[in-house]
């Protein structure tokens, strides 16, 4: 999702950049906390980056399902390849079209996975979205017929 | 120390020299001679692992062979007025993430080191060419040599890349001076500020030695101080380029005197000597002579003055339409450059070896810079050095997102 156009070389280092500026940001904190939350700050990217994605991800989706010539949102089960999918979208989507126009993605990037990492920031809060509107349409989950 | 340091030296076989560009990792390594038993290197490693990459050692003028490949610490302070402007970006970024500098210590270095501390200065000033691969460790031990001789209480003339000089130049005055050429005022007062950080102490000892007009109303007498020169230049911007000229000429006039040594330091003189980027307003493109801040730099770098020495660094990097792949001098200079510092001393700085890489290695681990679980084993060690080939700048661009 992040390659346009089959630059891979690009997304490679877009990757590497934002992975990089997710370690050098850690290591400021790290330095700057006292000796007792120093155990606690997280410096490895790829933990950072993995656990931020398994924060973002929804539980429950909603689908368009017709009936009676009216299209029902309706709160659905999705599959794990589905949640991981819906995850990485968001994030990315997020940092491409929410950010300032001279930054970088990158360096945006990496802002959104370390709040993500904490669960606060804009992709968790449209997770939290998503999980409401189902809980609101609850009383249409009869509809699903599978 | 020594003994730890000949206890090391079994273990620190395995230091590298690397003096990487390495944003912000210039070590010193110390290495301890191989004599020592393996046992006693079990021993030393859990006594002091920082001792395996790292020396005590902070006095460059003390730094011998037994020194080769580890990593000596450069006080913040010293890094803030030695090197206002000097280190590469990604160094300086590794510095901000570490809180420490810390170089490497190397064998061109070690080398150019010798030779400086052994220079006669009745004889011209001699030049040293430092060479090589893209990321080898050229601008790093250009460094190295600076904070040596700024220990030494040298006065240090240093250009941190002379490409930035011949591209992308916002605003071009036609210099008052002499009317073939061009001035670039912003350069030249950053450049003056700079150097105004760096040597403050010489700046009011040294008195110039000739009246200089800078208009009808402004001129500065014989015997007036540099730093007013100085002065002169930041605060009037237009008259900057000449405020350069003008330092440069005392300097060259003086350093034979003997009040003070002088270091020319310039990184990527190759720009010297071959096209720029610039156009005039008519779109013909402009030589470097035209330029009056590179006409006087040329002059300084001609050995017909004595007191000191001129260490100068090849760079590929940021130089204009020159392929590559081309790191030799010949490539690089082209005829008239080489043929212009003909008489010099050519110092190859190569990629790591594997005693350095080691050393590097152990450097990141100690600062916790490897987070990924496989870095820290033997079989990610191989794969590093396989990726990087010992290229202390490919090493550091690895390390980075591990």
């Amino acid at each position: 999702m992040m390659m346009k156009g089959g630059n891979k070389v690009l997304a490679r280092s877009l990757m590497t950049q934002t992975l990089e500026a997710v370690k050098r940001k850690q290591f400021e904190k790290f330095h700057a906390a006292a000796s007792e939350e120093q155990a606690n700050i997280e410096r490895n990217p790829y933990t950072i980056f993995h656990q931020a994605l398994k924060n973002c991800e929804p539980v429950i989706g909603l689908a368009p399902i017709l009936k009676g010539g009216r299209f029902y949102q309706v709160p659905v089960p999705l599959s794990d390849r589905r949640r991981r999918f819906l995850a990485m979208k968001w994030m990315i989507t997020e940092c491409r079209e929410k950010k300032h126009r001279r930054m970088l993605m990158p360096e945006k990037l990496s802002k959104e996975l370390l709040e993500a990492f904490h669960n606060q920031g804009p992709v968790v809060k449209r997770k939290h979205d998503l999980h409401k509107m189902a809980e609101a349409n609850r009383a249409l989950a009869h509809y699903r017929w599978w | 120390m020594d003994s730890v340091g000949t206890m090391l030296k079994g273990v620190a076989s395995l230091v590298s020299r690397v003096r990487k560009l390495d944003p912000g990792h210039l070590r010193l390594g110390t290495q301890a001679p191989q004599s020592l038993a393996a046992q006693l290197d079990n021993q030393v490693s859990f006594e002091s692992p920082r001792a395996i990459s790292c020396t005590n050692e902070n006095d460059p003028a003390k730094h011998e062979e037994k020194h080769e490949g580890l990593h000596y610490n450069l006080p913040l302070q010293d890094v803030k007025t030695v090197f206002p402007h000097g280190l590469p970006p990604r160094y300086a970024m590794q510095m901000k993430t570490f809180n420490e500098a810390c170089l490497m210590v190397r064998k061109p270095a070690l080398e150019l080191l010798h030779y400086l501390k052994n220079t006669n200065f009745a004889h011209p000033a001699i030049r040293y060419v430092l060479y090589g691969e893209k990321g080898t460790g050229k601008t790093l031990s250009l460094c190295h040599i600076i904070h040596f001789c700024a220990k030494q209480d040298w006065l240090i003339l240093h250009i941190p890349d002379a490409h930035l000089w011949v591209k992308n130049c916002r605003d071009l005055l036609q210099s008052t001076y002499n009317k073939q050429r061009f001035d670039q005022p912003l350069e030249a007062s950053v450049w003056l500020k700079n150097f105004k950080t760096t040597n403050e102490r010489f700046l009011s000892q040294i008195k110039i030695q000739e009246k200089y007009v800078w208009n009808k109303r402004e001129s500065i007498e014989k015997g007036s101080s540099l730093g007013e020169v100085v002065e002169q230049g930041i605060t009037r911007v237009r008259n900057a380029t000449d405020a350069v000229g003008i330092v440069l000429k005392e300097l060259k006039r003086q350093s034979s005197l003997g009040i003070f040594r002088l270091l020319v330091a310039v990184d990527g003189v190759n720009a010297l000597w071959g096209r720029t980027t610039l156009k005039r307003e008519d779109k013909s493109p402009i030589a470097p002579e035209e330029l009056a801040l590179i006409h006087n730099l040329r002059k300084m770098v001609r050995n017909d003055w004595n007191g000191g020495a001129i260490v100068l660094t090849l760079s590929q990097t940021g130089s204009l339409f020159k392929p590559r792949n081309a790191c030799l001098p010949q490539e690089l200079l082209g005829k008239e450059g080489f043929d212009a510092l003909d008489p010099f001393i050519p110092i190859q700085v190569a990629n790591y070896s594997p005693k350095e890489f080691e050393s590097c290695i152990q450097y990141y681990m100690e600062n916790s810079w490897l987070q990924h679980e496989k870095a820290h084993t033997e079989e990610g060690k191989k794969e590093l050095l396989f990726l990087s080939n010992g290229n202390p700048g490919q090493l550091e661009r690895l390390c980075a997102y591990l």
